[in-house]
């Protein structure tokens, strides 16, 4: 039931978590320059950052963050993804972001427990 | 007594609504805009969550099973074996080229989803995650981290690359109490 005012709290709101993870780019990336040394950190960091204010959401889901930073020089990348699942409860989101020297793909999967 | 009636209208109209899209069971990617002054995003996820059930079914009452485990774990070797051979068969004499690979992304998801459904693991969810990329001397990280549950959640995943492109997919699966 999509009426109960309940539904909202425990469901996957897509623009609540594309703005976590906005943020989350933002604030960990934000203006650098591709730098081969520090983009693990960054990789790991902007999941644990998502997945943290995910957590504080305090929804019943399961979460899956992936996250794929690329240096920009014109090489392609192309991304999908498919799941079986429960229409209803379940929900994801694809934030692409780039900022001058960079892409960043962060997809976010929630799974209803 | 009114907001009873109101509620009701309002899923009526629901219903009619959901109806009118019928046939488009398809995934549709609406996509949301932001600039700011260093970065640009773009926001993709499926058409509006929870409207998917075009056929209302209804709800079967099941009887407890006091099943607490699986029956039967996320088999990561076979979904691995899976994962080798349709990127395999599908990628081995391709050269990377931008439409052909947007489509192969979404064709080798669903195979692999097809495949994977197809070992009937019981009360798995899967989530397939395919990206292609262009071999051209850049630099990139990809990584995943998950909130779940690992004595019973698990992953596989597989690179595949030959001259021109490569190739990483990764199967979740995730058990559903």
């Amino acid at each position: 039931m999509d009426d109960d005012p309940s539904a909202e709290e425990t469901a996957f709101v897509v623009d609540e978590v594309s703005s976590i993870v906005k943020e989350s780019l933002e604030a960990v990336i934000g203006r650098h320059p591709y730098e081969h040394k520090r983009v693990t950190q960054w990789v790991s960091s902007v999941e644990e950052q998502c997945l943290g204010q995910l957590s504080k959401l305090n929804k019943p889901f399961k979460y899956i963050v992936t996250c794929i930073i690329m240096q920009k020089n014109g090489a392609g990348l192309q991304s999908a993804s498919s799941c079986f699942w429960d229409n209803t409860t379940d929900g994801s989101c694809t934030v692409r972001w780039e900022n001058k020297h960079l892409y960043c793909i962060v997809s976010v999967f929630g799974l209803a427990i | 007594m009114t907001d009873l009636a109101k509620e009701k209208a309002a899923r009526l109209l629901k219903k009619r609504g959901s109806l009118s899209s019928l046939g488009s069971h398809e995934v549709r990617a609406k996509e949301a805009f932001a600039r700011t002054k260093d970065s640009i995003s773009t926001v993709s996820y499926m058409e509006e969550p929870g409207h998917h059930d075009d056929i209302p079914r209804p709800a079967v009452q099941m009887e407890n099973t006091y099943q607490l485990s699986p029956a039967q774990r996320f088999p990561v070797l076979t979904v691995k074996d899976i994962l080798k051979d349709v990127l395999t068969s599908y990628l081995q004499e391709e050269k990377y080229e931008p439409e052909l690979c947007r489509q192969m992304t979404k064709t080798i998801s669903e195979v692999v989803k097809a495949r994977v459904k197809d070992l009937m693991i019981p009360r798995y969810k899967i989530i397939v995650i395919i990206s292609i990329g262009q071999i051209r001397d850049q630099n990139m990280r990809m990584g995943s981290r998950c909130l779940w549950d690992e004595t019973h959640d698990n992953f596989s995943s597989h690179t595949f690359k030959n001259s021109s492109l490569f190739a990483t997919a990764t199967v979740y699966g995730v058990y559903f109490e």
